[in-house]
C-alpha cells in the first residue's frame, strides 16, 4: 500500500508489555531489521505511565490478560496522553472478544504464534487502521465544530435582523466585516454579538 | 418451578475481598440449589472483564457500580448496553497514605503521629500540597484502580472536601490493585484508594497508613454490582432470577459475623484472592487496620453485603444510579446532558430484583415445606 511506504521511513517505537518472556523474545526477533523498534516491559510493574511518558511509543502491544490493561484504558480518560494504537495478544479461542473489540477501532490482535511476516503485517494494519480511525474522528469533530459555528452565526444574524432591521445579507456582511476588521473568526464575532445584544436587552 | 434457559454459567470476578458473595454462593452450593452450575473465572483487569462480558464470553460479572452505566454510554471500550439487577456489596474501599506522607501531615498539622485524627480531614493533604507548591515541587501522586470506579469518585470527593484541587495539588493515576503496595513502596505514588485486601496489605507490610474508609466518605453506598448485558438478560429471564436468588442467599449468609470469618478463610485460597488471612479477615470483621504500630479502628460497616436498614436488600435502586451519574458529571466524565433519568432506569433494574424476591424466594420457601414440590436443581 502506498500510504504505508510513505510512513515506512521513520522507525516506529513499540512498547511491549508481556510477562511471557519467550513470546517477548520471539516478538523481538520477528521485528528484527524492520521499521519497528521494540522496548519490552514486564507487566504489573508500577512504572508503566513513566515508561509511556519517556518512550512516547507509537504502538503499545499488551497481553489481553495483563493487569496493566486498566492503566492503558485510563490514559485517555485521566491524563492527556495522545491516543495510541493498542495491539493485544489473545488466545485463539477468544474470537468473540476480538470481533467485538476490533469494532472500537483502535485495536488489532495477535492470535497464536508470533512469526515475523505475520507480526509485521498485523502491526502495519494496526497503524493504518488507527490512523484511519483518528482521521475519521478528527473529521467528525471538525464537522461538528463547523455546524456549531454556523449555528452561532445564524443566531447573531437573526438578532441583527430583528434589532437593527437589517436584511439577511446585510447582517451576514456586517458580521463578516467585523471579523475581518478585528482579525477574529466569524463565530467569535457572532458569540460576542449574541452576548452583547442579550446583555443590552436585559 | 421456573424453567431455566441456561444452567451452566461462567461468571467473571476480580480477586478482591468483596468478591465474597460469588465465592460463597459457589462454595456453599447455593448456585446448585437454584439449579445452576457456575464456574467462577478470575480476571486480571476491569477492562478485559468488561470486554469479555460484552462479547458474551462471560455470562455475568462482578463489576464496579459505575461500569454498567459507563458501558451503556460508551465510555472507554465499545458502547454496549449493560444492566445490573443486583448489588453485590456496599462500601469496602479505603484510602491509604505512604508512611512518608503521613509523617509530613503530622508535621504540618503539629499532630501526634501516635494519635491520628480518624477519619483524616482532607485539608491536611491540602496543607502538604501547599508546602510542596511553595517549595516548587509537583502535585502529590495518588492512584486508584479504574477511571469509572467509586474509588475514583470517592477519592476526588474526599480530597475536594478539604479544598484540595485535583491536578494542581494531587494528580491521580490508575494502577492495578495488585501493584498498589509496590507503587507505594517504590515512591511512585504517595497514596491510593482501593478495596480489600490492599489497604490491610500495606499496613501489615509497614508501608502505609489507612486514614479513611469509603463509608466515612459515602455512608452505605453500592460498590460492586452484578453486571449482565441487556441482551443476555432478555434471552435468559429465568436464569437471571435463579442467579439472583442464589446471590441473595449468599449475601444473607454473609450478614453473620461468624460466617464472615469462614468466608475470609475461603477467600484466601489460591483460586480466589491467594492472600493471607491476616489481610483478608479484618475488613470483613469490621476492623480497619490503620498503622503497623497502632491498634485497628472499628468500622462495623467497612464491608457490607446487604444495604443497611430498611429491608436489608440488594436491590439496585434508581437513586444509586442517579448518584453515580451525578459523580461522573462532577468529575467531568460525562457532560450534563448525558446523565438522564432514562439511562438510570435502563441500567439499574430494581424491577428484576423485585421479581426475584416475589417469585423465586417464595417458590424456594414453599419447596422447603415437606411434600410441597421439588427443590430446583435436585
Amino acid at each position: 500500500m502506498s500510504e504505508n511506504v510513505a510512513v515506512a521511513e521513520k522507525p516506529l517505537e513499540i512498547l511491549l508489555i508481556d510477562d511471557d518472556l519467550d513470546r517477548a523474545s520471539a516478538f523481538r526477533s520477528a521485528l528484527d531489521r524492520s521499521r519497528y523498534r521494540l522496548s519490552h516491559l514486564v507487566s504489573s510493574r508500577t512504572s508503566l505511565l513513566k515508561e509511556v511518558d519517556k518512550l512516547k511509543p507509537d504502538i503499545i502491544v499488551i497481553d489481553i490478560e495483563s493487569p496493566d490493561r486498566d492503566i492503558l484504558e485510563s490514559l485517555s480518560t485521566l491524563s492527556n496522553f495522545n491516543p495510541k494504537p493498542v495491539v493485544m495478544f489473545c488466545e485463539q479461542e477468544d474470537t468473540g472478544l476480538i470481533n467485538q473489540s476490533v469494532q472500537s477501532g483502535v485495536s488489532a490482535y495477535v492470535v497464536g504464534e508470533v512469526s515475523s511476516a505475520r507480526v509485521r503485517s498485523i502491526l502495519d494494519a494496526a497503524v493504518a487502521r488507527f490512523n484511519q480511525y483518528q482521521s475519521l474522528k478528527q473529521e467528525l469533530s471538525e464537522t461538528k465544530r463547523k455546524l456549531d459555528s454556523r449555528r452561532l452565526v445564524d443566531k447573531a444574524k437573526s438578532l441583527l435582523m430583528q434589532k437593527k432591521a437589517m436584511s439577511e445579507e446585510q447582517a451576514f456582511n456586517s458580521i463578516r466585516k467585523m471579523a475581518m476588521d478585528t482579525g477574529q473568526r466569524m463565530e467569535d464575532v457572532a458569540r460576542t454579538l449574541i452576548t452583547l445584544i442579550s446583555t443590552l436587552d436585559n | 418451578m421456573l424453567k431455566l434457559e441456561k444452567t451452566h454459567l461462567q461468571i467473571g470476578f476480580m480477586p478482591l475481598t468483596d468478591a465474597a458473595p460469588l465465592v460463597v454462593a459457589r462454595e456453599r452450593g447455593l448456585f446448585e440449589r437454584f439449579g445452576l452450575q457456575v464456574e467462577l473465572k478470575k480476571q486480571n483487569s476491569w477492562a478485559t472483564l468488561r470486554d469479555k462480558l460484552q462479547a458474551g464470553m462471560l455470562d455475568a460479572a462482578q463489576m464496579l457500580a459505575p461500569m454498567p452505566l459507563a458501558s451503556s454510554l460508551g465510555l472507554g471500550g465499545i458502547k454496549a448496553e449493560l444492566i445490573t439487577p443486583f448489588v453485590l456489596s456496599f462500601n469496602g474501599n479505603g484510602i491509604t497514605l505512604s508512611e512518608r506522607l503521613y509523617q509530613q501531615i503530622c508535621q504540618v498539622s503539629h499532630a501526634d503521629p501516635a494519635v491520628p485524627p480518624l477519619p483524616l480531614p482532607a485539608d491536611l493533604i491540602g496543607k502538604v500540597a501547599l508546602a510542596r507548591r511553595e517549595a516548587g515541587q509537583g502535585p502529590l501522586r495518588f492512584a486508584t484502580v479504574f477511571p469509572y470506579s467509586c474509588h475514583y469518585y470517592q477519592l476526588c470527593h474526599w480530597l475536594q472536601s478539604g479544598g484540595v484541587q485535583i491536578g494542581r495539588d494531587v494528580a491521580i493515576q490508575v494502577i492495578p490493585p495488585t501493584s498498589m503496595v509496590a507503587a507505594l513502596h517504590e515512591g511512585i505514588i504517595e497514596g491510593y484508594c482501593v478495596g480489600g485486601p490492599w489497604n490491610a496489605k500495606a499496613v501489615r507490610s509497614g508501608l502505609g497508613v489507612t486514614v479513611v474508609t469509603s463509608c466515612d466518605i459515602w455512608p452505605d453506598s453500592p460498590e460492586k454490582v452484578l453486571g449482565l448485558t441487556a441482551d443476555w438478560q432478555e434471552r435468559h429471564p429465568n436464569t437471571t432470577l435463579a442467579l439472583l436468588g442464589a446471590l441473595q442467599q449468599a449475601c444473607q449468609w454473609l450478614e453473620s459475623v461468624a460466617n464472615r470469618f469462614e468466608a475470609a478463610r475461603i477467600l484466601t485460597r489460591s483460586e480466589y484472592l491467594n492472600a493471607d488471612l491476616d489481610v483478608v479477615a479484618p475488613a470483613l470483621l469490621g476492623s480497619c487496620l490503620v498503622h503497623k504500630d497502632l491498634g485497628p479502628r472499628s468500622v462495623p460497616a467497612y464491608n457490607r453485603f446487604c444495604a443497611m436498614g430498611d429491608d436489608g436488600s440488594n436491590q439496585p435502586k434508581i437513586a444509586y444510579a442517579r448518584n453515580l451519574l451525578a459523580q461522573m458529571e462532577r468529575v467531568g466524565h460525562i457532560s450534563p446532558g448525558q446523565a438522564s433519568e432514562e439511562l438510570a432506569f435502563r441500567v439499574y433494574r430494581p424491577d428484576l430484583y423485585s421479581q426475584m424476591r416475589d417469585s423465586l424466594l417464595a417458590d424456594h420457601a414453599s419447596a422447603r415445606q415437606p411434600g410441597s414440590g421439588v427443590m430446583p436443581g435436585k
